[in-house]
């Protein structure tokens, strides 16, 4: 089968929903900052300590589905839950369009790279697949998270929950994508991506 | 012989290359990367992502959908973020499941409208709703959950008895969302599904539809070699039980198709994972002869993901309807030009050969943009003839009656 490049990026940039209810990202700048999101995840989205993931850059309809998920209690990462409790569908939409809009970047506190580790999770990340989806630049779509910059524990922290199967996204993939990875393999993709 | 749709001739079957099998760092694993060909390895094809806030009823996509000439569609409730399954009540109360969202919901007719409750929630995956006796059968994965008496008591619905043990399915999630349906001896029905993409898999535990009491006991193979099939019915003069399957992802566009499958005799072996009706699947652990496996009653399309099924018995629609099946296309996302996003009318003919699968609910496919605007799941006909259809996107029910 014969992929023309232009012809996916046609379908790539097509093949989409219709779009939501308008959302606000003023109005969810004034609700993250009412909620105190900053305080973990940083002022601008940008998470300064761990084990805290970086919300700027993220897909809006990522941001969007995790909240649902952590509202309806069907994702465990305390306090979120608690936290979302109450949230109107859309008071999420506008937070998620807060920090879909809020410039990506590294943390502040990131190491520099260890070139043999970050090589090894390139390979492996060419192997396993993983720019197909978050895309060549691991900025993410949709309802798949950037990671490209990501804080590198949190990386590791959501990678081995995938494998364990005690976290799932909108649907199972991950969790076979992580099946048998290693806890060495895990970290050096995560180093990779954190450095990306 | 599988007939394929006039546009993939068998030709173009036997013209595919052989397919290389991906060599995947982790061995032998239940993974959606299995049967990717090395030529697929940079597709940018992924699943959609499912909507799971509330999509206001200005947003939803009435005003694009089609049906044939003396009827009508309308929205009949929404507000149900990623409904999925439905099935009703003796007093008219209609259950929805839903996947991701971990929801029931119960809609209930009040003063002409209709209120959304949701009935239960935090479950994993409660796509299976079925009711017998006034008692509402939710199943999420392994878990199975009966609401006795559930529409004497849509406020507070209580603690359900969990039968889960009794039915002692697998846990495995992938492709473990169920769906349910009594038939008309009262056994409970359902798939369960292989747990990857295409794998080695125990063929007497997964790919099957499978029959218990509803208590959980005597558990009957009634079909196997189904890969995943998450819509079935009961003809109504026949009583044969007819199927949607959906075919495995990474063979390419054409390949392989969504069918629809007849099974004539309990237990009967439609092939998977060795083959689609004739097509022999090069990414299978061996080859096996196809003329071993019974044969699909229709083709449905490639990657069009058939979902919900139900034959028309009622009064409403035109004589020409009755006791053909309604089929609920979900839409397709391993495919580049979207396929499916609609209802289809399989006709069934005297002697209950497939004699065409026609449209019926169009428009939730936008074709010159190649993007969709809503995903119907399920079919549902109400007593009074007119037809529901769930659209998990936006978390609505239409109604389709005539003019």
């Amino acid at each position: 089968m014969i992929l023309r490049d232009a012809v996916v990026a046609a379908a790539l940039a097509a093949a989409v929903a219709f779009p939501s209810a308008a959302q606000d990202a003023a109005q969810g700048a004034a609700l993250a900052e009412a909620r105190g999101c900053g305080s973990c995840h940083g002022a601008k989205g940008i998470a300064e300590q761990p084990p805290m993931p970086s919300l700027a850059g993220q897909p809006a309809e990522f941001v969007t589905l995790q909240m649902i998920l952590f509202r309806e209690r069907l994702r465990d990462a305390p306090p979120m839950p608690d936290l979302a409790q109450g949230l109107e569908d859309g008071q999420i939409e506008d937070l998620a369009a807060h920090f879909a809009a809020l410039p990506p970047g590294p943390p502040p506190d990131r190491g520099e790279a260890d070139a043999g580790r970050a090589g090894e999770g390139a390979a492996l990340s060419q192997r396993m697949n993983c720019g197909v989806c978050h895309l060549p630049t691991y900025a993410g779509r949709a309802q798949i998270p950037r990671v490209a910059g990501q804080r590198e524990e949190y990386l590791v922290h959501a990678l081995t929950q995938y494998r364990e199967g005690t976290r799932r996204g909108s649907d199972t993939n991950m969790n076979a994508v992580m099946y048998g990875v290693t806890d060495a393999q895990i970290a050096a993709l995560a180093h990779y991506l954190a450095q990306r | 012989m599988f007939r394929l749709s006039a546009t993939i001739g068998l030709a173009a079957v036997l013209a595919l290359p052989p397919l290389a099998l991906a060599q995947q760092a982790p061995p032998a694993a239940p993974s959606w990367q299995q049967g990717r060909p090395d030529s697929m390895a940079a597709s940018p094809l992924a699943p959609h992502a499912p909507r799971m806030t509330v999509t206001a009823p200005d947003r939803l996509p009435t005003s694009a959908l089609r049906v044939p000439e003396g009827f009508k569609v309308e929205v009949w409730a929404h507000g149900a973020p990623g409904a999925r399954m439905m099935a009703e009540g003796p007093n008219g109360t209609v259950f929805v499941g839903s996947r991701t969202i971990g929801r029931v919901y119960a809609i209930s007719e009040e003063g002409g409208q209709r209120r959304v409750r949701t009935i239960a929630q935090q479950l994993n995956q409660p796509n299976g709703v079925a009711v017998r006796d006034g008692n509402l059968y939710v199943t999420a994965i392994n878990r199975v959950l009966r609401y006795d008496g559930i529409e004497g008591k849509l406020e507070n619905p209580g603690e359900p008895a969990d039968l889960t043990a009794a039915f002692n399915l697998p846990t495995e999630e992938h492709h473990g969302w169920k769906f349910t349906a009594f038939s008309p001896e009262g056994r409970l029905f359902m798939n369960i599904g292989v747990p990857c993409n295409i794998c080695e898999f125990d063929r007497d535990r997964f790919a099957m539809i499978v029959s218990f009491r509803p208590d959980g006991s005597d558990r009957r193979v009634e079909a196997k070699g189904v890969r995943n099939s998450v819509g079935f019915d009961w003809h109504p003069t026949t009583r044969e039980l007819w199927a949607t399957n959906n075919g495995r992802d990474w063979a390419g566009n054409e390949m392989p198709h969504d069918t629809l499958l007849r099974i004539r005799r309990a237990g009967e072996d439609f092939g998977f994972p060795f083959c689609v009706g004739d097509w022999n699947d090069p990414a299978a652990s061996e080859r096996r002869q196809c003329s071993e496996f019974a044969q699909p009653a229709a083709s449905l399309g490639p990657h069009t993901a058939p979902l919900g099924a139900r034959f028309y018995t009622g009064s409403m629609f035109p004589e020409t309807y009755r006791n053909h099946l309604f089929v609920a296309r979900r839409g397709s996302w391993n495919r580049e030009q979207l396929s499916g996003y609609d209802v289809a009318v399989a006709r069934i003919g005297a002697d209950g050969n497939v004699t065409g699968i026609e449209p019926f609910l169009t428009g939730f496919r936008d074709e010159a943009n190649n993007r969709f605007l809503g995903r119907p799941v399920d079919v549902l006909q109400r007593r009074d003839g007119s037809l529901l259809v769930s659209d998990e996107q936006n978390g609505a029910i239409y109604r389709i009656s005539r003019q």
